[in-house]
């Protein structure tokens, strides 16, 4: 590792280590829904994490905000490896780690009103008198735009739209001051005029509080807006990753190709780039590129090979035999 | 097939309420629309636009707390609410039929693939033999490119994909002439939206029947349709020729609103722009055009007055901005 690296990730806010989640599937099989992935999030950064399902993204974001242990690895949140942490600490580190999740109608309470989803966490995490609570409550729904913040408070879930239920949820794991945020597809079930009022409001709570963030998608496009850098995955791997702006311009992985082609508004012609559409293989054990089965460009050696992450410009990695 | 100017559903001032214990809620409101032969229309809105229950009154599978207060649907000519329960049962897919968004819960988890198919046909042509209708499933497989083994599978043997083909198979059994997709690959990864997108254009270009394609999502409909309506608050605020569909075009500020809002992949534009607050409550809207409190563009007779439809060019479209002699003006 060059010394120049090695300072960087010492200052990262978050420095995940060949994270490896597996599964046991029965007769003894296991499968990896997350194999071997490591990336740092420095703060105020937004990683986004691309990738269909059973890539592995959303595996990848609840580990780390560990409500799944990994079953390898390590996960550097300032300083420390949370990867196996347990009881009184693991409790300690929910301030740091929160996560905003797909569905704001699942995610909310449907008995309880908007100040008692924000009295909760605000109570358990911040140890205050009751009167400070009250104005940090009032405090949380202004910052993420839930004025008139009086009229908000005493209303339940079904009252307000799936934009302003996503709102809450946000305002929710910001109740606890963390440190970065893992956002699960969370403008993927909101209705398209609101999801940019969404995407703007992390960008701000980025800017103004360095906050970081897990950005999980499978939209390049959303990913390109929000994310300081993006990460292909697929069956559990790290594709490509590289500074946003490069990864649009000169994406090399035939993965990332495919992804660009099917993406709505991009005017493709003609046939995908892919050989089949069958989904990865998660097996533990299994040989060669996870995605050789559709590649078009598929050889030989992709099939025997598992190919490694290399740097094929500054800054930007992939893994393939054959990058374009 | 070519496109032609032969109306196969004709939706002639329609509007549709929900029975609530307040009263009547609109969820469409004095709609027109027309989808010819061969032809692929997009209709696009948020939740509660109004879209769901267009396609819901077109196939005549209205809840029983919704009813018809006004207008009429043609499909080939034929008033869809003028045919007694028998006559639409034998109407229903074999004039017109329906994709629904969730595939694993179109179809029957307990049956296989050939069941389904077989008995979709049986149910609306019960003159046909079993065996006529099981050469017509191999037919039907082939069609969407589905090995023919697969006859005997499960649903959940079945990529979501696969199953969303097996569920486009059974909307065209019977040749029908009218498709109603709603919102047919939403639950589906990018890749394989895109799979199926393809494999809807083709087989719709091979066998020809007219698409009435309803989704949340604008860019892809814009792909998909050569004709576009955008529906806001149950009211179609703009009809517009897909090619249209740019932000150098004039639109309706709802539709120019939703262009602003998608962030483009390749463009070299990364800005994007909400449209500020949140779509309207069907049960308090509005009054005047309903889209005013969010509109940039506002005027005091907004607030005031709904705006009538206004033919500009190519396009209809419901807003005071675009007044006859403005409109007139530009062309």
């Amino acid at each position: 590792m060059s010394e120049a690296k090695a300072t960087l990730e010492a200052t990262a806010l978050v420095d995940v280590r060949d994270l490896v989640v597996r599964f046991p599937v029965g007769r003894g099989r296991f499968i990896r829904p997350v194999d071997h992935v490591s990336f740092s999030l420095q703060p105020g950064e937004v990683l986004a994490l691309v990738g269909e399902s059973g890539s592995g993204k959303s595996t990848i974001g609840k580990a780390l905000v560990r409500m799944i242990e990994p079953s390898a690895g390590e996960i550097w949140v300032a300083g420390r490896d949370v990867a196996h942490i347990r009881g009184r600490e693991l409790k300690a580190y929910r301030k740091d780690a929160q996560m905003v999740f797909q569905d704001p109608f699942g995610s909310l309470n449907p008995t309880r009103t908007i100040e008692q989803h924000l009295a909760f966490p605000v109570r358990k995490y911040r140890r205050d008198g009751q009167g400070r609570v009250s104005d940090l409550i009032d405090e949380l729904l202004a910052k993420v735009g839930l004025t008139p913040v009086s009229e908000t408070r005493r209303k339940y879930p079904h009252e307000l739209s799936g934009g302003q239920r996503q709102r809450v949820a946000i305002a929710r794991a910001l109740a606890v001051n963390p440190k970065f945020i893992v956002a699960d597809e969370p403008i993927s079930m909101l209705d398209v005029s609101i999801r940019a009022g969404i995407l703007k409001l992390m960008n701000e709570l980025r800017e103004e509080m360095s906050i970081a963030f897990l950005y999980i998608t499978h939209d390049l496009a959303s990913a390109r807006y929000i994310g300081n850098r993006i990460m292909v995955l697929y069956g559990g791997k790290v594709m490509e990753t590289a500074p946003s702006a490069e990864l649009i311009r000169h994406p090399v992985h035939p993965y990332t190709r495919l992804l660009f082609a099917a993406t709505p508004g991009t005017r493709h012609q003609g046939p995908l780039p892919e050989t089949s559409n069958r989904p990865p293989n998660l097996l533990e054990g299994r040989v060669g590129c996870p995605f050789a089965d559709r590649c078009p460009l598929v050889a030989d050696v992709c099939r025997s090979q598992e190919p490694p992450l290399v740097e094929v410009a500054p800054g930007h990695y992939a893994a393939c035999h054959h990058p374009g | 097939m070519a496109e032609t100017r032969d109306p196969v559903l004709q939706i002639e001032d329609l509007s549709v309420a929900y029975v609530t214990n307040t009263g009547l809620v609109h969820a469409v409101s004095d709609v027109n629309l027309t989808v010819h032969r061969g032809e692929i229309v997009g209709l696009v809105g948020e939740s509660g636009s109004g879209k769901s229950t267009m396609a819901y009154t077109i196939m005549r599978l209205l809840r029983g707390d919704a009813v018809v207060t006004k207008g009429r649907v043609r499909v080939l000519g034929q008033d869809v609410y003028a045919l007694s329960e028998k006559e639409l049962r034998a109407f229903r897919w074999s004039k017109m039929s329906m994709v629904f968004q969730s595939a694993m819960s179109a179809l029957n988890p307990v049956m296989t693939v050939e069941t389904q198919i077989v008995d979709t046909i049986l149910a609306h042509r019960p003159d046909l033999s079993r065996q006529a209708a099981r050469e017509r499933a191999k037919e039907l497989l082939d069609l969407v490119r589905i090995d023919q083994k697969h006859l005997q599978s499960y649903p959940h043997e079945l990529s979501g994909g696969m199953r969303q083909r097996v569920v486009i198979a059974i909307a065209i059994a019977l040749n029908p002439a009218l498709v109603i997709m709603d919102e047919p690959t939403t639950a589906l990864d990018v890749v394989v939206q895109r799979s199926i997108l393809d494999e809807i254009r083709r087989i719709q270009e091979q066998v020809g029947f007219a698409i009435l394609f309803v989704s949340h999502d604008f860019s892809l409909v814009a792909e998909l349709a050569s004709r576009v309506a955008i529906m806001y608050a149950g009211r179609i605020v703009e009809l517009t020729p897909s090619h249209l569909l740019k932000l150098s075009e004039r639109h309706h500020p709802y539709t120019e609103g939703l262009l602003k809002a998608i962030p483009q992949l390749t463009a070299d534009e990364v800005t994007i722009q909400g449209i500020g607050g949140y779509p309207p409550d069907l049960q308090d809207l509005p009054p005047g055009c309903a889209f005013h409190p969010r509109c940039p563009y506002a005027m005091d007779v907004c607030k005031r007055v709904r705006p009538s439809q206004v033919l500009a060019g190519e396009k209809v479209l419901e807003c005071h901005l675009f007044n006859e002699a403005e409109v007139n003006a530009h062309v």
